[in-house]
């Protein structure tokens, strides 16, 4: 037998890893939006003693993104993209994962290999090459006129928020399909059969043994896309530049890149980490009880 | 090249008793002098006073230079600091050999990156590029260092009059000018149909462009986008902090999403020359960088246009060297400083960067006799006369007025 805390030891990389990257710059941005500003150089100073914050930017920050306030429409158009960029990646990803799961057999690790494909480009890249595929004389437009779709093609690239959705839904899909295809992996094949014994339709044994018994790997999916998605400000910068569809990402870019007010950043930073935290709270809640109802 | 914004101190209009305190702070006691005959300019960091065309400053020394005589120091890496490809490389590589040095270039992407670093301590070079709007802070924060001009003759004898002891920096006491360019309006006449130079109001044409949307493009920093919108109202106090003139600003920029929705981006001297965009706010620096490196196969840049506005109509800007205080090569970054001002220098960087240098020798008629430059592009080349008292610059603002013009680009970025 193994000792008890042999197993909490194998936790400590974990632990020094998360305290070293996520707890203490987390922090540092806590600090910064309750902290101050150097008179000279206008660095951020941040507050490291909480007896020190001031929360007076956080709150001026808090009612911008109230109705009819400058950050609010931002807010509603990010929250918009993403809500449509994760319905799409599941419409996409799930049956895709589906397949894989339940229909590949022996092309299953061939399929697999081709989803992880995508994560050997950078992100960074992959959007560029829309950009060359989009362009108004790029191959897409050159397509659909060929096949005589349209005569005037649509400027994808010119403050398009189909290009934006459809960006963030290229870039992020393969985060997606990848732990849902985990999930649905996860889910023990007797059951299916069961449900199959018993006389229900292959549809009927998807919706109500399938769909359900997946509906974690989907909340973890969504919430691996859906959290970046929310924060990205490069995706909407390169494919279209406008302020039209600016993101709350490139809001946080303008105020922590430069100029006297990182501590606007860092509000921006902390108000959309509550916001997420309570998507992210309601995916545990969830992920809680379906262990509970499982747990014999 | 405008990046980043300007700063000022925490206080906009601190009292003569704050900015006393302020200046003692900084151990900067001789600014004291200059502060007390600044009463009524409105002060910036370390309470030294806005510079402006018609108010000059000269900065407070805050230690003595080095003696002249000295031999400049060999052996080791001497470092600079600059915004990336905005120095020629083989000019670089050509002073370490002259000095037996070997060369480190650092870059940045904008100058509150530049400035936050060399504050930390995060980068030490020797020598930094610095925007004039940034030399207050600078000095306060004892960041650099002032200059003996005895080891930079070239400063006399080959720089334009008006910036051998420029407004922001009289009698050059920290830097020495770099380079020289003016924002205005970049086009393609083979794309744009108006003839955009002989317009009334060539500002105009971006809220006339709504055939060209699309291809139209604004600079990405608050103080020249929503300039932009002040210059097209006939407004040329483009250092203003009046909350009133900021905000009709905004709206006019605003108004320009439905006309044009236009792409904003710092992008212009690879996408001009590509048809990617044929109407764009511009440096002038841009657009012959643009024709000197950026021309893709097949183009002769002939239809590349650039329209500055008069003096005092548009603004027009200058780029610095400076000095850092903790170098350990004085001497030689002084040198550095007088090679950036060789003529030879100065044009074999000219041609790589496409940033006018304001050298005497370098006219807009030799430059097209040489053919270096296409006539169409006579209008990116300026005069002496362009600059000094009656022109327009971005200038140092007080830190309110600064999160101002900061705080109403935001809004105008998320599309509010």
């Amino acid at each position: 037998m193994y000792p008890k805390w042999l197993w909490r030891v194998l936790a400590l990389p974990g632990i020094a890893w998360l305290i070293a990257l996520f707890l203490v710059p987390f922090y540092a941005v806590i600090g910064v939006a309750l902290g101050g500003v150097d008179p000279i150089f206008q660095n951020p100073v941040p507050a490291w003693n909480p007896l020190q914050w001031k929360f007076s930017s956080l709150l001026d920050t808090l009612e911008g993104f109230l109705p009819g306030h400058e950050y609010w429409r931002i807010f509603l158009r990010t929250t918009e993209y993403v809500a449509v960029a994760v319905s799409v990646c599941l419409l996409i990803g799930y049956p895709v994962a589906y397949y894989v799961s339940r229909h590949a057999r022996r092309s299953k690790p061939w399929l697999i290999a081709l989803l992880v494909l995508p994560f050997w480009i950078s992100y960074l890249m992959r959007m560029l090459a829309w950009t060359n595929l989009f362009a108004p004389a790029g191959l897409v437009n050159e397509l659909l006129e060929l096949a005589h779709v349209t005569r005037n093609p649509p400027d994808w690239l010119n403050g398009n928020p189909v290009s934006v959705i459809l960006a963030l839904v290229y870039g992020y899909i393969p985060y997606l399909i990848l732990p849902l295809l985990a999930a649905l992996d996860r889910i023990d094949q007797s059951l299916l059969d069961a449900a199959r014994d018993l006389g229900a339709s292959p549809l009927q044994t998807f919706l109500r043994v399938t769909l359900p018994l997946s509906k974690t790997g989907v909340l973890g999916a969504v919430v691996v896309i859906g959290l970046p998605m929310f924060g990205d400000y490069y995706t909407p910068n390169v494919v279209s530049g406008s302020p039209q569809t600016s993101m709350i990402g490139n809001l946080i870019d303008i105020f922590f890149h430069g100029g006297p007010q990182p501590s606007i950043g860092a509000s921006l930073t902390l108000i959309l980490t509550m916001f997420l935290a309570a998507l992210t709270a309601y995916y545990l809640f969830t992920v809680n009880r379906a262990h509970r109802e499982s747990a014999p | 090249m405008r990046a980043g914004v300007c700063e000022g101190s925490e206080v906009t209009r601190v009292s003569r008793r704050q900015a006393l305190k302020s200046l003692a702070a900084a151990g900067i006691a001789a600014a004291a002098q200059g502060l007390a005959r600044a009463d009524s300019q409105p002060l910036g960091p370390g309470g030294i006073p806005l510079a402006r065309p018609d108010r000059p400053v000269a900065l407070p020394l805050n230690a003595a230079p080095i003696p002249s005589g000295l031999p400049p120091e060999r052996g080791g890496t001497f470092k600079l600091f600059n915004y990336p490809d905005y120095i020629s490389k083989a000019m670089v590589e050509e002073f370490g050999r002259q000095h037996d040095v070997s060369m480190e270039l650092s870059i940045f992407s904008n100058m509150d990156e530049a400035v936050t670093r060399m504050a930390s301590r995060l980068v030490r070079p020797d020598v930094t590029n610095i925007s004039h709007e940034r030399l207050a802070q600078a000095v306060a924060g004892k960041l650099i260092r002032p200059l003996n001009l005895d080891y930079i003759p070239n400063l006399k004898t080959h720089i334009w009059q008006s910036l051998q002891s420029p407004f922001y920096d009289v009698g050059s006491r920290y830097t020495i000018p770099y380079v020289v360019y003016a924002t205005g309006i970049g086009w393609r006449s083979d794309k744009i149909s108006e003839d955009i130079a002989r317009m009334d109001n060539p500002w105009s044409i971006f809220w006339r462009s709504q055939r060209y949307k699309g291809y139209v493009g604004i600079l990405d920093d608050d103080r020249q986008a929503l300039s932009l919108a002040m210059l097209y109202r006939g407004f040329y106090d483009i250092n203003t902090e009046d909350p009133a003139v900021i905000e009709r600003a905004l709206v006019d920029l605003s108004a320009l999403i439905p006309i044009c929705n236009p792409k904003v981006n710092t992008t212009q001297a690879s996408t001009l020359p590509t048809g990617e965009s044929w109407l764009h706010e511009a440096d002038s620096g841009d657009i012959l960088g643009s024709y000197f490196t950026e021309r893709p196969a097949g183009y002769d840049g002939s239809s590349l246009r650039f329209w500055a506005a008069p003096k005092g109509k548009g603004p027009v800007n200058s780029d610095c060297w400076a000095i850092l205080a903790a170098t350990e090569k004085p001497v030689l970054a002084h040198l550095w400083l007088n090679y950036l001002l060789e003529p030879r220098f100065a044009y074999r960087n000219f041609l790589d960067i496409g940033y006018q240098p304001p050298q005497v020798s370098l006219t807009v008629d030799s430059l097209l006799e040489k053919k270096v430059i296409p006539e169409n592009l006579r209008t990116t080349i300026f005069t002496d006369e362009t600059f000094g008292i009656g022109s327009i610059h971005f200038s140092t603002l007080t830190s309110r007025g600064n999160a101002l013009w900061q705080k109403t680009y935001a809004r105008f970025m998320a599309g509010t």
